[in-house]
């Protein structure tokens, strides 16, 4: 696509994202807020699986992390939410920095297997721990943002649906910037300088490593950004919302929408999220289905859904795409 | 005491290595890493319990049939699926094998509920007392078919013109089939050696303890970290990785405490890839 139709399309989508919590009634506004949750994390392993070209197994561990380091620090610690959103961010970020030192020498089936352990190692301190995580109860009661006040706004409430779903795609405008800003950069570095010089490249190849932690402690930033968002607008959290099956989703979601674009990994948890709501006959069969499609994807489509609309658009509407591609 | 447990090790440990060669030998011939193996497990431990339970069979009949189903069920999935992917990135085996971990688990679900089931077999009852330590009839069974499965495993890689072939892909991938031998077949033989292993683990862990649709998934995790612990590709790490696995488990569960007993097997395998990033018996 051009810069022209991007633009376009970009700004069709924000102003649809704006008038939706007006039209829509409590329940589907309810379920955007979900997605826009699952984006954010869905970005964040994006980033992860797009830049060190690994798949973590057990990316919900830092949902989970921000969660319950959010919570503790509201209703615990006295702190505002406000205050407790960067640090839980920057709690998980220190948990992938200390798991991306073992996990980052490993490849392939090493590295997915050593993510999800450190992942259920911290699923487990949470459920044996009881005196401080609540064991495997949970925590309920968790409260809402405290509200602000706003210069032209006035006062801000977030005990309710539509300022929470604004409050949650303000992050996931800002994870999306970030992630495009780090993708392009290092994207650009990496191709100029193995254009110039491959002895160069090599020489900025040992500061792989260095980089590598970077990206996993900033996917773990966003990944704790968004357990925090997550943990004060359902109100409640448990063990069980940050497992295996949470890791799985996210890697279904971003192999189903297209792996290595930003936007395919987005349609895919907006996909997987409302999917399940749309289709209430087949709620039983959910999981299989999901199963189903990744399969046939993997097999016939490995580009995903994103992948999918590339070669649509490349051969229906050749005109609007340049030479680069998308 | 630690006699008790040492015994208990080597029974589960025995199980362990006999799904993580399984899934070993497929990762290491192939270049697969196959996570639906669990799920073989599963079916394996089902088409146990449905000969002894409806079809009134001795629980040989039972192992023998889970075997030949699996293996069965393997060269299915290798045809239909595998084999499709085969000189592509192998991160897309792991996402089929993911996508294929969700069908079969679900469709088991689907089909046979959540309830638990038990073989009530009668060995399972009857108890051998040496004084320090005791076991079932069963347990016994279990070690013994265990380990007769793995030297047999061992035999036929060693000696047979089918495994000296699996051995030569498993070196390299073109030379092999530059002397003539058959990818495919090779590749459908791995699949069913590694899915007999799979239905024998299931129908010797299934009548152990119960048979259920979700019985999979732990069984998988825990021979993927021995696996990994023991090298990829590697018969001997998959058996000492498995006894290291059991025994800590045992004995960090026992010893240490119960709520954390799945987290040190988790434990272990960070401090070994710390220290050794390729795996105990791996290459490089």
């Amino acid at each position: 696509m051009n810069n022209k139709t991007t633009y376009i399309s970009s700004i069709i989508l924000v102003i649809v994202l704006l008038i939706l919590p007006f039209v829509l009634p409590e329940y589907p506004l309810h379920l955007f807020a979900l997605c826009g949750i699952w984006i954010i994390l869905v970005l964040s392993l994006c980033l992860l699986q797009g830049y060190i070209g690994e798949l973590s197994m057990g990316h919900a561990a830092f949902f989970g992390i921000g969660a319950y380091s959010s919570v503790f620090m509201t209703m615990f610690g006295g702190f505002s939410f406000w205050a407790a959103l960067p640090l839980s961010g920057i709690v998980a970020m220190i948990f992938g920095y200390l798991i991306g030192l073992v996990a980052l020498r490993l490849r392939g089936p090493y590295f997915a297997i050593v993510t999800l352990g450190f992942a259920e190692i911290i699923r487990m301190v949470l459920v044996n721990w009881k005196d401080v995580s609540g064991g495997p109860d949970g925590i309920i009661g968790i409260p809402p943002p405290d509200s602000i006040w706003l210069p032209l706004i006035g006062q801000i409430s977030f005990a309710g649906k539509i300022a929470s779903y604004f409050l949650i795609y303000i992050f996931v405008a800002v994870t999306v910037y970030v992630v495009y800003r780090i993708v392009k950069s290092l994207m650009g570095y990496a191709v100029v300088s193995v254009r110039e010089d491959l002895d160069y490249a090599e020489c900025v190849g040992i500061n792989t490593t260095r980089w590598k932690r970077f990206i996993f402690s900033i996917s773990a930033f966003f990944a704790g950004l968004a357990g925090s968002l997550f943990a004060h607008y359902v109100h409640f959290i448990s063990p069980y919302s940050f497992g295996v099956s949470e890791s799985f989703d996210l890697v279904i979601m971003i192999i189903v929408g297209g792996t290595g674009t930003i936007i395919g990994p987005i349609i895919g948890a907006v996909l997987l999220t409302l999917l399940p709501e749309l289709l209430h006959a087949i709620k039983d069969f959910r999981m299989l289905i999901y199963g189903a499609i990744l399969v046939v994807i993997i097999m016939y489509a490995p580009g995903g859904i994103a992948g999918l609309l590339k070669s649509f658009s490349n051969r229906y509407f050749p005109n609007l795409t340049t030479k680069k591609g998308i | 005491m630690i006699l008790q447990q040492l015994v208990n090790t080597v029974i589960l440990g025995s199980n362990y290595a006999l799904m993580a060669i399984g899934l070993t030998i497929v990762f290491g011939i192939l270049g697969i890493v196959n996570l639906a193996h669990g799920e073989m497990f599963m079916v394996g431990a089902f088409v146990a319990f449905f000969i002894v339970a409806i079809l009134k069979g001795n629980f040989f009949l039972a192992l023998l049939g889970a075997m030949v189903a699996i293996a069965v069920l393997g060269v299915i999935l290798e045809r239909a699926t595998f084999r499709k992917l085969r000189g592509g990135a192998e991160v897309n085996y792991f996402i089929l094998s993911m996508g294929l971990l969700i069908v079969i688990q679900n469709a088991a679900l689907l089909l046979f509920g959540t309830d638990p089931h038990s073989m009530s077999l009668p060995a399972a009852a009857q108890v051998i007392d040496l004084g320090v330590v005791m076991l079932t009839t069963q347990r016994l069974i279990i070690v013994a078919t265990a380990v007769i499965i793995i030297f047999a495993l061992h035999f036929f890689i060693k000696y047979t013109r089918m495994g000296m072939s699996m051995r030569g892909v498993e070196q390299d991938f073109e030379g092999a089939q530059t002397v003539g031998i058959s990818i495919n077949k090779v590749a459908s033989f791995t699949f069913a050696l590694s899915g007999a292993l799979a239905g024998a683990a299931g129908a010797l862990m299934g009548s152990l303890y119960i048979v259920q649709s979700t019985m999979g998934f732990s069984p998988l995790i825990k021979a993927f970290t021995v696996v990994v612990l023991g090298g990829l590709g590697s018969i001997m790490g998959a058996i000492v990785g498995g006894l290291i696995l059991a025994a800590a488990e045992i004995f960090g569960g026992v010893y240490i405490s119960s709520g954390y007993q799945e987290a040190f097997s988790f434990i272990i395998l960070i401090i070994a890839l710390s220290i050794k990033p390729s795996g105990l018996f791996g290459k490089k």
